[in-house]
């Protein structure tokens, strides 16, 4: 089933499995860490990008949530514009406060996806892709089009700021946002509901037999991801308070795809992994200038022929081959040699 | 009648699948629907449990017509059933095939499933109560954390048997439960299948395999999309019609 | 009379041009099942190629076209061998490669080039003058040699041994291999015949309107478009689609602004793909 044309996460990992290093301690520990970051490092740099770590792992995480019940949706940067749009031009043309917005944005973006993936969901998986990625184009088309309503080509500016702009404030909002999110995400995959969309996601069939609505989980999924990605934008559109379709265009979905599949498709902390990993690369290898591009292309090289299963997969491909090497020199200390 | 079929049509452009069948069973009987590879048997049960829309006739279960109804609607109505080429949740173990397939009995609310209330906590107990029983039952409570695509054939069928009895199904619809299966696992089907009855659950079993007349109440014959004959086992056996439409020629069964 | 004569020649090559590059995308994905999506960056990449020969080597603008084609042509050999080929059938492992090669293509193209436009020198000079209208030479040359290349293309597919190969794979791909074909060397012959095609529309566009960072996006929502509209396994249908858009691209942007029409095009294309998501000349893709 993974092996065919649209792969999706589905369940490589059974339902209940939890990751040795998904120890609510190790867990808790890593966030109090993270926590206290701006109390080390006041630099607004590095506040600027663990912001954008943590909306984009919203993006991310929600968009692999999608394609649990075996749809592959190819729209996903679209949708975070379609959030940052609709939060961006409340704000900018309403006055309406972020703390309005963002949830008003948020619902919207699902609805929308809803909408769009109703017709299609019911359709193959491909054909749910293909929509998807036609649609999304269309969105950017039509934020051009927008004119003085959306910015056009230029962008959209003059979006309301949140916490007088303090860089710190942002951080703890963006982190509590991230945290909320990937928990709820977290929840929803690990919960009944999960099973159910795996599911499907294996074997439509059974899982009508046994009275799983398929279509209706279908649209519940994207729902689900369509809101937070459509959280994530609002946020994000209130934070840069400035938008430009450069970020949400095809690329920009191409790339949360590589967040998640570089990370490893198959496990919930996967896009966490590839998010992080992918923007932190691009960013400290601004040195290079011009040639860090190059650079995230690498990893996705060699991740593509070097590891199958993502960058999550790590540890045990080194740890098997280190338990082969012992294997090895143990074979040879047989006496009698 | 439990289970009427009325005018059963199914075509797909040109081709004809099934072709104005009526049938009938009642509550309690365990009725076998046996006829050649590529007779619509198994296309008639993609009709009733609305995996496929019928082109004409209807499909009426204990009373209320679900006709073309989809198919968690009909499993829903407690119609139940395996299919033939044995689908399964692969990469989930074999608890967790049975387990997800409680989906319907006993119903959580969605609110309840996603905060984790004590109605959920307690419904999912039941069920794995519920599932290592029916593993008990099928005799695959020891394989219960192996991955489904690991097993072996027979343990395979065995766990979409598992399966379709999850939903507590009033009418058990079996595909070709026993192809593919060794005689000790042909027996404990059997055996298996008779005690499901027992238990008040009427069963329809396709089955290409005459062996499994032994078991039924009646037999209905499908040939080429309509059915060529209908009645005890034993007079089915000798019906030189059914004889025909398996061996092309005049054979002893 | 003047804007109908520029509209129709307008429309007849940009019809050319999407066909010509979609012909090569869609080689891959009827016979592989591959969605390239970096087909656009190798247009692109043709383009600048056939710029830099010029510069480079001072050669005339038809020679760099067909150095170009034969230099994109090999690239396509080793994408197809040694980036698809090992994962057929992985959607996902293509997809990641393909965003590797279009951001390696991309970022060299703007390393060297810079993201100013530019342009090829143009195939052709002069006015071509008919009664009251007037078509400059550039578009015919430029037409008439889309037109002979589909042309061949056509003939390339429908009429020599390869072409027939090619169909049957797309059509069957195990039978095609039980009956003998050498799959992996037709599929490198097609991906060579398509990144060909792909570098010389490159050249072409290059000369007649201009080369520019984000020419390779441009194409490749045509090329997706056309190659999804007309379904997989069908190469005539590539012709209508784009016959089709290409005609929504030239007539649209005379009635609302340029933003909008490629927004309503794309709608039409989202409805057309609820109407038949399998494509409206393809078969049944299996999944």
């Amino acid at each position: 089933m993974s092996s065919n044309q649209l792969s999706t996460s589905s369940a490589s990992e059974p339902a209940t499995d939890k990751r040795k290093w998904a120890n609510p301690s190790i867990l808790a520990g890593l966030v109090v860490i993270i926590a206290l970051l701006p109390l080390l490092l006041s630099s607004p740099y590095i506040l600027h990008i663990s912001i954008l770590i943590f909306v984009y792992i919203i993006a991310s995480v929600s968009l692999r949530t999608i394609t649990i019940s075996g749809q592959f949706p190819l729209a996903h940067g679209a949708f975070m514009g379609i959030g940052a749009y609709l939060a961006g031009m409340a704000s900018r043309w309403l006055g309406w406060q972020p703390w309005l917005t963002i949830p008003l944005a948020a619902i919207a973006t699902a609805g929308i996806g809803m909408l769009i993936g109703f017709p299609f969901s019911r359709l193959r998986a491909l054909y749910y892709a293909m929509g998807s990625l036609f649609f999304g184009i269309g969105v950017i088309y039509i934020i051009y089009a927008g004119g003085t309503w959306t910015g056009g080509y230029a962008g959209l500016i003059g979006i309301g700021g949140m916490f007088g702009g303090s860089r710190v404030a942002y951080y703890y909002f963006f982190l509590g946002l991230a945290l909320v999110s990937v928990i709820a995400l977290y929840r929803f995959e690990f919960s009944r509901i999960g099973i159910n969309l795996k599911a499907i996601a294996q074997s439509h069939l059974v899982a009508s037999s046994v009275g799983i609505n398929e279509g209706w989980y279908r649209i519940l999924a994207v729902g689900v991801g369509c809101f937070f990605v459509g959280l994530a934008g609002a946020s994000y559109a209130h934070y840069n308070t400035v938008l430009s379709t450069s970020s949400f265009n095809f690329m920009a979905t191409l790339w949360l795809v590589m967040y998640v599949l570089i990370g490893g498709i198959d496990s919930f902390a996967g896009p966490i992994v590839g998010t992080i990993i992918l923007i932190l690369i691009s960013e400290f290898s601004r040195d290079l200038k011009v040639f860090s591009p190059y650079l995230s292309a690498g990893i996705l090289l060699i991740v593509v022929y070097l590891m199958p299963q993502g960058l999550v997969s790590l540890p045990q491909l080194i740890k098997s081959r280190l338990f082969e090497r012992r294997k090895e020199k143990k074979i040879s200390h047989v006496p009698g040699n | 009648m439990f289970l009427e079929i009325k005018g059963l049509t199914k075509q797909f452009g040109g081709l004809t699948a099934v072709n104005q069948f009526d049938m009938y069973v009642n509550k309690g009987e365990i009725v076998g629907l046996i006829g050649p590879n590529g007779a619509g048997k198994t296309t008639l049960f993609n009709l009733i449990t609305g995996v496929l829309r019928p082109t004409r006739g209807k499909v009426i279960f204990d009373g209320e017509d679900i006709t073309g109804r989809k198919p968690h609607t009909v499993a829903a109505r407690g119609i139940g059933r395996t299919f033939q080429l044995n689908p399964l949740f692969a990469n989930f173990t074999v608890l967790q095939n049975v387990s997800a397939s409680f989906h319907l009995h006993p119903r959580s609310s969605l609110l309840d499933i996603y905060f984790n209330t004590k109605t959920y906590r307690r419904n999912e107990a039941y069920i794995l109560e519920q599932s290592l029983e029916v593993l008990k039952l099928v005799g695959l409570d020891r394989v219960k954390d192996e991955l489904a695509k690991n097993l072996p054939h027979g343990y395979q069928k065995m766990l979409g048997i598992a399966r379709a009895l999850a939903v507590k199904p009033k009418l058990l619809l079996l595909d070709e439960p026993i192809a593919g299966m060794n005689p000790d696992e042909i027996d404990f089907t059997m055996i298996g299948v008779r005690k499901t009855q027992q238990q008040g659950t009427t069963i329809v079993v396709v089955e290409h395999n005459m062996q499994i007349m032994d078991l039924c109440d009646r037999v209905v014959v499908i040939n080429f999309g309509h059915k060529i004959a209908e009645g005890l086992p034993k007079e089915v056996r000798e019906n030189k019609e059914v004889a025909r439409a398996y061996f092309g020629g005049e054979h002893a069964a | 009379m003047e804007l109908a004569v520029a509209t129709v020649t307008n429309l007849l090559i940009l019809a050319s041009m999407y066909i010509l590059v979609a012909l090569g995308f869609a080689f891959l994905f009827n016979m592989l099942g591959i969605l390239n999506f970096a087909h656009g960056v190798i247009y692109m990449l043709g383009g600048y190629i056939g710029l830099a020969l010029i510069s480079a080597l001072g050669i005339n603008q038809w020679a760099a076209l067909i150095i170009s084609a034969v230099i994109i042509g090999a690239f396509g050999i080793f994408l197809e061998r040694f980036c698809f080929r090992p994962f057929i059938g992985n959607f996902n492992r293509i997809v990641m490669i393909c965003v590797a090669v279009i951001v390696i293509l991309q970022t060299s193209v703007n390393i060297i080039v810079g993201t100013q436009i530019t342009s090829l020198p143009s195939f052709a000079e002069g006015v071509l003058r008919v009664g009251l209208a007037s078509v400059s030479y550039e578009r015919i040359v430029t037409f008439a040699i889309g037109a002979l290349l589909l042309g061949a293309i056509m003939w390339f597919v429908n009429r020599t041994k390869w072409g027939q190969q090619m169909q049957a794979i797309s059509q069957d791909m195990q039978g095609a291999f039980l009956q003998g074909i050498n799959v992996h060397r037709i599929s490198a012959l097609a991906s060579f015949i398509g990144c060909a095609l792909a570098a010389i529309a490159g050249c072409l566009i290059g000369a007649y309107l201009s080369l520019g960072p984000f020419m390779g996006d441009f194409m490749l929502v045509k090329v997706l478009i056309l190659a999804i509209l007309s379904g997989v396994g069908s190469i005539s249908g590539i012709f209508i689609a784009g016959l089709v858009l290409a005609s929504l691209d030239s007539i649209l942007p005379l009635l609302v602004s340029g933003a909008a029409s490629d927004a309503i095009a794309v709608g039409i294309v989202v409805v057309l793909l609820l109407i038949r998501p399998q494509g409206f000349f393809g078969h049944e893709m299996e999944m």
